[in-house]
C-alpha cells in the first residue's frame, strides 16, 4: 500500500521529465524547424554538429568553464568556511553576506555587472578609464569574454558553496578540532588532516554537481554576451538555444542537448555511486 | 467552512475563465490577438486607438489583446503547432511567415485582400512580400529602413556636409577620427544582431541591390566578387576604427546617445532610432538629421526591412473578425492616430499617406523621412535588409560570422563560403522568404 505514495512523483517524472527527454532523443534524429512536421534524418544532425567548428569551441569552453568552477569557487568556499569555523564572531553576518548574491535573480546580477562594473560608459571600468587607468571590458575581448562571464557567475555562486561547506564543517566533532589545536596543529595542518577528510563526501558531491551544472551553464552567458564576440564565449547550451530558436533547427539543437546530457549522465553515474558507497558505510 | 460550501466555491472559481465566453456566446465572437511586450503607455495606446474603437465599430466582434512579452515567437510556435493560438497572428518577420505558411498554419488572405481592397491600399511590394507560393499570407505591420543619423549642430560647427558618396563618407570619417571623435556611434552589447544593420548597409550600398537580389534568388552565389567587395569594405571600416573601441560594450541606445553628445559623429542605424531622438538630442542642445546611406552607384538605396507581420490563424474560429481587425489597422485613420502616439512600431505600408493626420508633436524629421521612404519604395529605389529577406540560419550565421571576420578569426572569403552553404541548404528546404522582383 505504501508504494502508492510513489505514484504522484512517478506521474510528474513521466510527464515532465521522461516524455520531453524521449522526445528530445527522437528529435535529435529528425529534421524539424519547430513549425512543420518532423522528418527522419538519421545521423545527419550529429554529423553536422561534429563538422561545425563552433560546436568544438563551445565544448572546449564548457570544459574550461568546468575546470574554473571545480577549482575557484570550491577553494574560495572552503577557505571562507574554515575561517568562519575558526573565527566564530560575526559568522552569521558573513554567512548572510556571502549567501546574498545567490538569492539575487540571475538577470539582475548580470545586468549589474554589465552596466555598473564592466561598462565603459556607466561602469567602474569606465570610471577607471577616465581616471587614466585603462581597463578593457573583458566581455568585449574574444580572449577574455568567457572569463568575464565566469567571474560574474563565480561571484554569484561561491557563497552557496561556502554556506554548504560551513554547515558540513560544523558537523566535524569538536573534540577532533580541539585535540588538533592542543597538539599545536597549524591552520594548514588542521585543514589537511582534520577538516578536509571529515567533509570529503560533501566536497565530492559538490564537485560532481559542479560538473553537471557546468555543462548546463546558460543564463549568464546568454545575458552577458549571447555567446560572442565571434562565438568566443559560446557554450553548448547557448549553441543549442541558437539552433532551436534562431536557426529554427530543432533537430540539431536536440543533438547538442544530447551531448550536454551525456556529460550530465557521467556526473550522475558518479553521484549515484558515491551515494551508494555512503549508504553502505 | 463546510465541505459543500468549499466545493461550491471551488467549482465557481474553476468556472471563472469560462465566463467571458459564456457571456458573449450569443452576440459577440471573440478575436484574440497576441502582442509582444509593450510599455504601459503603449498598451494604453493600443486600447484607446485599436481595441475600443474597433469593438465600437464591430458590435459582432470582441477584440482583446494579450501581451505575451519578448518570448512571443516561441509561445506562438508552440501554440500554432498544437492547433491553437490567437486569431490574429503577429510574427517577427517574413522568414517566420514562410515556415508557418509551409506548415499550413496561416490562412490565405487573397479573398479578403480582394474583398476589402487591400491591394489598392497597400504598397504592392509589401503584399508581394507577404506571399508564399503565390498566395498572400501576411501583411507587413511595420517597415523600416537604414540610413545615417548625424548631429547637425556638430556638422555645422565643423562646416561638414552630409556625405553623398562612399568616398565622401570615408573622408569625413577620417577627419572625425583625427579630431578624436568616433566616426560611427554603434554598439551591440544588448543586441548582438545589430551587426547585420551594418552588413545590410554595405550589401546595398557597396554591392548594390541588384546583386543582392540576384544572390537572394540564387542567380549568383553569396561568394560573388561584388558581395565580397562589400564585406571587405565593412571589414576595412572596422579595422580603421570607424566603429570605435567600445562596439561590443555599448548598447544600441548608449551608442546613439554618443551622437547626440558629440562623442560620435554619425550613426549608421535604422528608422527605429527615431524613438531615441527626443531623449538625447534636445538635452544636449543638438539638432538631429537623417539621410539615406551613400552608395557607390550614386543616390542612396533605402534597404527595406519588415519588423513584424500580421496574419490570420488557419484554425481561427472567427477568421472574418481577424480579417476585420487587419482591415481596421491598415487605414489612414489608424496610421495617423497610432503614429502620433507611438512612432517607429506602426509604420504601415500604406500606398498614400496624404490622408493620414499626424499630431503636431511628432518630430517633423520623422514624418519627412517616412514620406521620403514611401515615395522611394513606390519608385523602386529600395534594397534589402538581411533580417527580412534571409532565411533564419543564414541570418544568425551572418551576425556572429561577421564578428569573426572583424576579429580576424576567419577571412571574408571563408565567411562568405559558409554563408553561401547555409543559404543554399535553406533555399533547398524552401525556407527563403518571398523576394519581390526588381522594379
Amino acid at each position: 500500500m505504501h508504494r502508492l505514495y510513489l505514484v504522484p512523483t512517478l506521474i510528474i517524472n513521466f510527464v515532465i521529465v521522461l516524455v520531453p527527454a524521449l522526445l528530445t532523443v527522437v528529435l535529435a534524429f529528425c529534421n524539424w524547424d519547430g513549425i512543420s512536421t518532423p522528418t527522419f534524418s538519421g545521423l545527419d544532425n550529429f554529423r553536422a554538429l561534429l563538422a561545425d567548428s563552433v560546436f568544438w569551441s563551445a565544448l572546449t569552453n564548457n570544459i574550461i568553464w568546468t575546470g574554473i568552477f571545480l577549482v575557484v569557487p570550491i577553494a574560495m568556499g572552503l577557505l571562507a568556511a574554515s575561517m568562519l569555523l575558526i573565527v566564530r564572531r560575526g559568522s552569521n553576518f558573513f554567512q548572510v553576506v556571502y549567501f546574498l548574491p545567490v538569492v539575487i535573480a540571475t538577470v539582475i546580477t548580470a545586468r549589474v555587472w554589465q552596466g555598473m562594473i564592466y561598462s565603459p560608459v556607466t561602469g567602474v571600468f569606465g570610471m577607471l578609464d577616465r581616471m587614466g587607468l585603462p581597463v578593457a571590458n573583458p566581455l568585449a575581448q574574444p580572449s577574455t569574454a568567457l572569463f568575464g562571464v565566469a567571474t560574474v557567475d563565480l561571484w554569484h555562486w561561491w557563497g552557496f558553496l561556502c554556506v554548504i561547506f560551513f554547515a558540513a564543517l560544523r558537523q566535524v566533532p569538536q573534540e577532533q578540532i580541539e585535540a588538533a589545536r592542543i597538539e599545536g596543529a597549524s591552520y594548514g595542518q588542521m585543514m589537511r588532516y582534520v577538516l578536509l577528510p571529515a567533509i570529503r563526501p560533501t566536497i565530492m558531491l559538490m564537485m560532481i554537481m559542479t560538473v553537471i551544472w557546468s555543462f548546463l551553464a546558460f543564463d549568464f552567458v546568454y545575458i552577458l554576451t549571447q555567446g560572442g564576440p565571434a562565438f568566443s564565449s559560446e557554450v553548448l547550451s547557448t549553441l543549442a538555444y541558437r539552433h532551436a530558436f534562431y536557426d529554427l533547427n530543432v533537430g540539431q539543437a536536440a543533438a547538442a542537448a544530447l551531448v550536454i546530457s551525456l556529460f550530465g549522465l557521467v556526473g550522475t553515474f558518479f553521484y549515484v555511486r558515491l551515494q551508494t558507497q555512503e549508504g553502505e558505510q | 467552512m463546510q465541505r459543500r460550501t468549499l466545493l461550491k466555491t471551488g467549482l465557481g472559481l474553476a468556472a471563472l475563465p469560462l465566463l467571458p465566453r459564456l457571456s458573449f456566446a450569443d452576440d459577440k465572437k471573440p478575436v484574440g490577438f497576441w502582442y509582444e511586450s509593450a510599455s504601459p503607455e503603449n498598451q494604453d495606446s493600443l486600447k484607446t486607438i485599436l481595441i475600443d474603437p474597433f469593438n465600437a465599430a464591430h458590435p459582432e466582434d470582441d477584440l482583446s489583446i494579450d501581451f505575451r512579452g519578448t518570448d512571443l515567437d516561441k509561445q506562438l510556435r508552440i501554440a500554432m503547432l498544437s492547433g491553437s493560438g490567437p486569431d490574429v497572428v503577429f510574427t517577427a518577420g517574413p522568414s517566420y511567415v514562410a515556415s508557418m505558411a509551409q506548415a499550413g498554419q496561416l490562412l490565405p488572405l487573397d479573398d479578403y485582400a480582394a474583398k476589402l481592397g487591400w491591394n489598392d491600399r497597400l504598397l504592392p511590394l509589401f503584399t508581394e512580400l507577404g506571399k508564399y507560393e503565390g498566395k498572400l499570407y501576411a501583411l507587413a505591420k511595420t517597415y523600416e529602413t537604414l540610413g545615417l543619423f548625424y548631429n547637425k549642430t556638430l556638422f555645422d560647427k565643423n562646416s561638414w556636409k552630409a556625405p553623398t558618396t562612399i568616398a565622401e563618407l570615408e573622408a569625413l570619417a577620417d577627419e572625425m577620427k583625427a579630431k578624436g571623435l568616433v566616426p560611427f556611434g554603434a554598439g551591440n552589447a544588448d543586441w548582438r544582431p545589430a551587426n547585420e544593420h551594418h552588413v545590410s548597409i554595405v550589401l546595398n550600398s557597396v554591392a548594390g541591390p541588384e546583386n543582392v537580389y540576384k544572390a537572394l534568388t540564387g542567380a549568383i552565389p553569396w561568394t560573388d566578387p561584388s558581395i565580397q567587395a562589400a564585406i571587405d569594405k565593412l571589414d576595412e571600416w572596422w579595422q580603421k576604427g570607424y566603429f570605435g573601441p567600445n562596439y561590443f560594450s555599448l548598447t544600441l541606445e548608449q551608442a546613439f546617445a554618443q551622437v547626440a553628445t558629440g562623442q560620435a559623429g554619425m550613426a549608421p542605424s535604422g528608422t527605429w532610432s527615431f524613438t531615441n531622438v527626443p531623449t538625447y538630442f534636445p538635452p544636449n542642445n543638438a539638432e538631429p538629421a537623417f539621410v539615406g546611406f551613400p552608395s557607390t552607384s550614386g543616390p542612396p538605396v533605402y534597404a527595406l526591412g519588415i519588423g513584424s507581420t500580421l496574419s490570420v490563424n488557419a484554425k481561427s474560429e472567427n477568421p472574418d473578425g481577424a480579417a476585420a481587425v487587419l482591415d481596421y489597422i491598415f487605414s489612414d485613420t489608424f496610421y495617423g492616430a497610432m503614429n502620433s502616439a507611438w512612432q517607429g512600431e506602426w509604420n504601415l505600408p500604406l500606398k498614400d499617406l496624404s490622408g493620414a493626420k499626424l499630431s503636431d508633436k511628432v518630430l517633423p524629421l520623422y514624418t519627412e523621412t517616412m514620406k521620403n521612404l514611401s515615395t522611394a519604395v513606390g519608385a523602386g529605389q529600395y534594397g534589402y535588409t538581411t533580417w527580412t529577406f534571409l532565411p533564419p540560419a543564414t541570418d544568425t550565421y551572418l551576425v556572429s560570422g561577421m564578428e569573426e571576420v572583424w576579429l580576424k578569426k576567419i577571412s571574408s572569403k571563408d565567411y562568405l563560403k559558409k554563408f553561401d552553404e547555409t543559404f543554399q541548404q535553406e533555399k533547398a528546404a524552401g525556407k527563403v522568404p518571398a523576394v519581390p522582383k526588381r522594379a
